[in-house]
């Protein structure tokens, strides 16, 4: 077994990185995401339709964990926005690795978000695999879970996700 | 609108085809702000073994939600969505999303719990696969999966 830095291995089990009040979800965001994969729901587009099933108009479901993303620019900000899912980066660089990428996600979804709405998102490291051969060359896997919660607490949903990390820097 | 469909195991929901561009690859990571290179920028995919810019999961997530919304109707909510990405899903060809009922399981007789196993296909071979979990009004009520909260939502 590859032993692990001590860095690493404090932050398994804990939340790393929290991330609170990036954006507020609004219509005008979410619909850019519809756009994109053409989705028709109407839980998404129509107020009249949505009514019945979500009072109003909902985001995605699918888009929740990009509600803790920053725009990549904003005017009073100095320096690089926040990475996506930073704790995965600073995983990846402390093993020493040059690339990373999402091999599977787990979504469970809880409350939904309405315009308005923002989240606070944790980033737990779970667990970090012994290296070995992938198809990409000398990598290993780990995993990160991210809890949504509103502002007051309710849980919005849990994403996990299993990274993998390859190519060694210097190689 | 009252277009539910009456989940059984087995029963095959209607392909979901769409061609994989540099539009909706670039396009579905930019409106989820996921600016990491490997999703609009091919040459530095291809230095970092790629062999050309990538979907990103969100943008994967929110295809199979619609594959399964489509079928489903607004009244379908997804509580759980698991998926595994086996190859690179890369802006070439078109894309096939398929996928059947596997299981069904009562929670009460306003909700049933209905599971699709499911693959994001490019020609003939599997990129991604998914299982879904996604609550459906049950025979017996008229309120909605969405009504449920706290306690009373299981995903």
């Amino acid at each position: 077994m590859t032993s692990l830095p001590d860095t690493v291995k404090d932050w398994l089990g804990r939340p790393v990185i929290v991330m609170d009040h990036v954006l507020t979800v609004e219509q005008g965001l979410w619909a850019n995401f519809c756009v994109a994969i053409e989705d028709a729901n109407p839980l998404y587009w129509d107020y009249r339709l949505a009514r019945e099933e979500t009072e109003t108009v909902i985001a995605p479901p699918m888009m929740l964990p990009s509600w803790a993303i920053d725009h990549d620019w904003r005017p009073e900000r100095e320096g690089p926005a926040p990475r996506t899912l930073e704790l995965h980066f600073m995983v990846k660089d402390a093993l020493g690795y040059k690339n990373g990428l999402v091999t599977e996600v787990e979504l469970e979804l809880h409350e939904p978000l309405r315009a308005g709405d923002s989240v606070k998102a944790e980033q737990i490291l779970r667990s970090v695999g012994d290296e070995r051969e992938t198809k990409l060359g000398t990598g290993r896997n780990w995993e990160i879970d991210v809890v949504y919660r509103k502002p007051d607490g309710t849980l919005a949903g849990v994403q996990s996700l299993t990274f993998l990390g390859y190519g060694r820097v210097g190689a | 609108m009252n277009r539910t469909p009456k989940p059984h195991i087995g029963m095959k929901l209607p392909d979901l085809f769409l061609p994989v561009t540099r539009k909706l690859v670039s396009m579905g990571a930019a409106a989820s702000r996921d600016w990491q290179p490997q999703h609009h920028d091919p040459d530095w995919a291809r230095e970092a073994g790629l062999p050309d810019i990538i979907m990103n999961n969100y943008t994967q997530a929110g295809l199979i939600s619609r594959f399964v919304t489509d079928w489903s109707g607004p009244a379908g909510r997804i509580g759980r969505l698991r998926f595994a990405m086996r190859r690179p899903l890369c802006p070439v060809g078109n894309l096939t999303i398929r996928g059947a009922v596997v299981d069904l399981s009562a929670e009460s007789d306003t909700l049933i719990w209905t599971e699709i196993d499911a693959e994001i296909l490019v020609g003939d071979n599997i990129v991604t696969t998914a299982t879904i979990r996604v609550a459906l009004p049950g025979p017996g009520g008229d309120s909605s999966a969405w009504h449920c909260s706290g306690s009373r939502w299981n995903p």
